[in-house]
């Protein structure tokens, strides 16, 4: 393992006192990547970026790149409101964050948004899958009861909850999908999404008609589909296979029943960085397409090798994108949303005119049109000019905002009313640009928590919730990379499953391959053959006194 | 947007100007009660001035009284605006109203150059982008002295304007620049505040305000091209000039040509 201790320990003593070659700004609470033991860390800003280091009395020194911008790491504070009380927890608090998920009555936030991944089975085998699924033979998928109990659970938590995610795996194998769907919407649940690769959607009209059946007023389904870009190699190292034009035909077709989508790119450095000004193009030319997603790639589950110090992050994909695209962009068009912790999420929104590559194409981010840090910096403001304006704002800048939902388009609308000039030379542009929210599109930008970025201050506040078979809300980042993926996944399939370790390159010594194709270590950390799991136990120092 | 309109005389521009910041151009491309720097800079002028709960505050060219309603609830002073627009002390009362402000803000039509308050009554001035459209700023700046108490502070943010190496392209904005057209250099007002006997006691530039306010009149310009075109250039917008124009406008900024300030400024006991 490569020793990460920045404390210089110079060779000769010396009398002559150095400074340190960074700035701590936080202390935090972690786990250890390789035993997922609870540890104490350190958040420091080092030539303007900002890492998150962390020790395991057992397995070392460990450090990883959280934010690749100090300066909008600290501005992003402010973006940051109270959060919303859930209406039932569903455990309690026993050994504290993260080990008591959840929700548990410490937790911060309600759930903005649910998940609930139906199957572990998928028709790929991608290289990158946080959630190690594939065509393997010991896997699980939820049956309509199961589903039907999760989505109560949700309910029971949110009254009427924004949107459920139905995800896997590949939920589009599921036998019982359009049931899962119908079942939701038969709840107090405004929207559903489907989180797909699109193979079924290219190849099956008849599904692709049966899931824009479901897709009505006030009950809308939109579709999360995965596209990482558009050069071969991305595909083939991102989803081992070049789907290109299998994700263009799942497009049209979602466009031929009125299904809106959003383009999710999972985006790893060297790899697909540079797409994503033409994955937006893409999106802003195809009919169906409302919304893109830009997720750097999770390092929890199945992942290629990657370095935790370079990994990209917000800020990175940010700047990327006003890189790539500059007439359209800058990096202050992106605001942070203040729903979860304001470093786990960016969002803008645009409204368009015409096709990119058209004489008459044009785009203006709203965040130019009014000036949302008046409504959403939570720290300076005392004083809001609008307080509806706020309200519409934070329902747009949330992680339940989802383009082709009635809450995002009637929250647009309510926005335009900032522009606080109704009647000027005899137009009303608020008027004019309520007219125009069906050409509104919106880009996401979500970087997931994996076991080397992991910060307990996030997850407390996280509002993307996992919805378990057993009746659970637990945070995403939480299930991806502190045990629980693993420990649901044994429980429903009756297989023994290790926990997942990232396929870092300071740790390939010690890795060894999963049956599923992810990481785990060698050593036996992170193994369970008694069927014995204790999530996150504690190695910080509490509990005892020095005497 | 394509009408430079250039004022002759003061009484002109004065005018002009009440006509100009109620106008619809301006409401168009900027809202009703816009100022660059926002919220944000009112804040910080107010730090400046070190405002302390139940001084007395007069904001000269009040607007739809966004900076009293501000200073009033978080800074716990009381306030008077005056404004030339009757429109916009109308407004200004209602919003106040409405917002349970009533007991510590009133608004009043009144002209900068004639302030209706007594000598030596007031604590703080405060005027924010509108000193730079007072045609006769020494007689404003007296004014701001004279009704000062001895000790008293004064905080002025506004664009500042380098006059003789403006680009003559920047005439094009029309409406908006009628406004700019007499506004000065930073030490310009500075001189001003100092002619009246003030001491200037603090000064900023704020030229990232300005790059705001054009990014904004781009936006709104792209949006309402998109929304009402027909209409917008039925009213006389010049939607193939506006690039050209606004190029124009953020290389003065660069330049330090065109900008935005902050200062403060104390009347001598």
């Amino acid at each position: 393992m490569v020793a990460v201790e920045r404390v210089p320990v110079p060779s000769v003593p010396s009398a002559v006192k150095r400074d340190r070659d960074e700035v701590f700004v936080e202390y935090a609470k972690s786990i250890c990547p390789v035993c997922k033991v609870v540890v104490d860390g350190q958040v420091n800003i080092r030539d303007d970026k900002v890492y998150l280091r962390k020790r395991c009395p057992e397995h070392g020194p460990f450090e990883a790149l959280v934010y690749g911008d100090a300066q909008m790491y600290l501005d992003s504070a402010r973006f940051n409101k109270p959060g919303t009380i859930p209406l039932t927890f569903q455990t309690e608090v026993v050994d504290g964050c993260p080990s008591d998920c959840g929700l548990c009555p410490e937790h911060k936030q309600h759930a903005c948004l649910g998940i609930i991944e139906v199957n572990t089975g998928c028709n790929l085998d991608c290289p990158i899958c946080f959630a190690d699924s594939g065509h393997q033979p010991d896997g699980y998928s939820i049956n309509l009861q199961q589903c039907e109990r999760m989505l109560d659970v949700f309910v029971e938590s949110e009254g009427e909850a924004e949107v459920v995610m139905f995800s896997g795996g590949e939920p589009t194998i599921h036998k019982q999908i359009l049931d899962f769907i119908d079942a939701a919407q038969a709840r107090q649940i405004k929207a559903v999404n489907l989180n797909t690769n699109g193979i079924r959607l290219a190849s099956d009209r008849r599904f692709v008609t049966a899931l824009g059946e479901r897709n009505r007023p006030g009950r809308p389904v939109n579709i999360y589909l995965q596209f990482d870009g558009f050069d071969e190699r991305t595909h083939q190292e991102i989803r081992g296979r070049d789907l290109r034009a299998i994700k263009q035909k799942a497009l049209d077709n979602c466009a031929d029943v009125g299904l809106t989508v959003t383009l999710v790119a999972a985006v790893e450095r060297g790899l697909n960085e540079h797409e994503l000004g033409a994955i937006i193009e893409h999106g802003l030319a195809h009919p169906a397409v409302r919304s893109v997603s830009f997720q750097p790639v999770t390092h929890s589950g199945r992942h290629v090798t990657f370095d935790p110090l370079t990994r990209l992050t917000n800020s990175d994909i940010i700047h990327l994108i006003a890189q790539q695209l500059p007439d359209w962009f800058q990096a202050k068009d992106f605001f942070p949303v203040p729903c979860c912790f304001p470093t786990c999420r960016s969002i803008t929104y645009l409204l368009t005119e015409g096709a990119p590559g058209t004489a008459d194409f044009a785009v203006v981010p709203i965040p130019r049109l009014l000036n949302v840090e008046d409504y959403l910096d939570y720290v300076s403001n005392r004083v809001v000019p609008d307080y509806a304006v706020r309200e519409a704002l934070e329902k747009l800048w949330s992680a339940s905002a989802f383009m082709g939902t009635d809450t995002t388009r009637d929250r647009l609308v309510q926005t335009a009313a900032a522009l606080d000039c109704a009647d000027a030379c005899g137009i009303n542009l608020p008027e004019a640009v309520a007219n125009l929210t069906e050409r509104a599109f919106m880009i996401v930008i979500q970087d997931f928590q994996d076991p080397y970025t992991l910060n307990v201050k996030q997850l407390m506040k996280c509002c993307v919730e996992e919805i378990t078979p057993d009746g659970r809300l637990i945070p995403l980042c939480a299930y991806n990379s502190v045990g629980y993926r693993e420990q649901v996944r044994e429980q429903m399939s009756g297989v023994t499953v290790a926990d997942v370790v990232p396929n870092s390159r300071p740790l390939q010594p010690i890795l060894i391959d999963s049956p599923y194709g992810s990481k785990i270590a060698g050593t036996g950390a992170g193994h369970h053959p008694d069927g014995e799991r204790r999530i996150a136990p504690d190695r910080t120092n509490v509990g005892r006194g020095i005497r | 947007m394509s009408v430079p309109i250039q004022p002759h005389t003061a009484a002109e521009a004065k005018a002009c100007c009440a006509a100009t910041y109620g106008s619809d151009v301006v409401a168009l491309l900027l809202g009703g009660s816009y100022h660059p720097g926002g919220p944000a800079l009112t804040r910080r002028l107010a730090d400046r001035l070190d405002l302390r709960a139940g001084e007395i505050v007069l904001d000269v060219a009040s607007g739809r009284g966004t900076t009293a309603r501000a200073l009033a609830t978080e800074y716990a002073v009381d306030v008077t605006g005056v404004d030339l627009s009757d429109a916009n002390v109308a407004l200004a009362t209602d919003t106040a109203q409405t917002a349970g402000l009533a007991d510590r803000i009133r608004f009043r039509v009144a002209d900068a150059e004639r302030l209706p308050v007594d000598a030596q009554s007031i604590d703080v001035v405060v005027c924010e982008c509108a000193f730079c459209t007072f045609p006769d700023k020494p007689a404003a700046a007296a004014e701001f002295a004279r009704v000062l108490r001895p000790g008293g502070r004064l905080g002025i943010t506004d664009v500042t304007v380098n006059a003789e190496r403006l680009p003559p392209k920047l005439a094009g904005l029309g409406a908006w620049i009628a406004c700019v057209a007499d506004a000065r250099p930073l030490d310009g007002y500075a001189a001003l505040l100092r002619g009246a006997g003030l001491t200037v006691t603090y000064t900023e530039r704020c030229d990232d305000a300005m790059v705001a306010m054009i990014d904004q009149i781009e936006a709104r310009l792209a949006l309402v091209r998109m929304a009402a075109r027909a209409q917008a250039e039925a009213v006389g917008m010049d939607f193939d000039r506006a690039p050209a124009v606004l190029a124009a406008a953020r290389a003065a900024v660069a330049d330090h040509v065109l900008g935005y300030a902050l200062l403060t400024a104390v009347k001598p006991h």
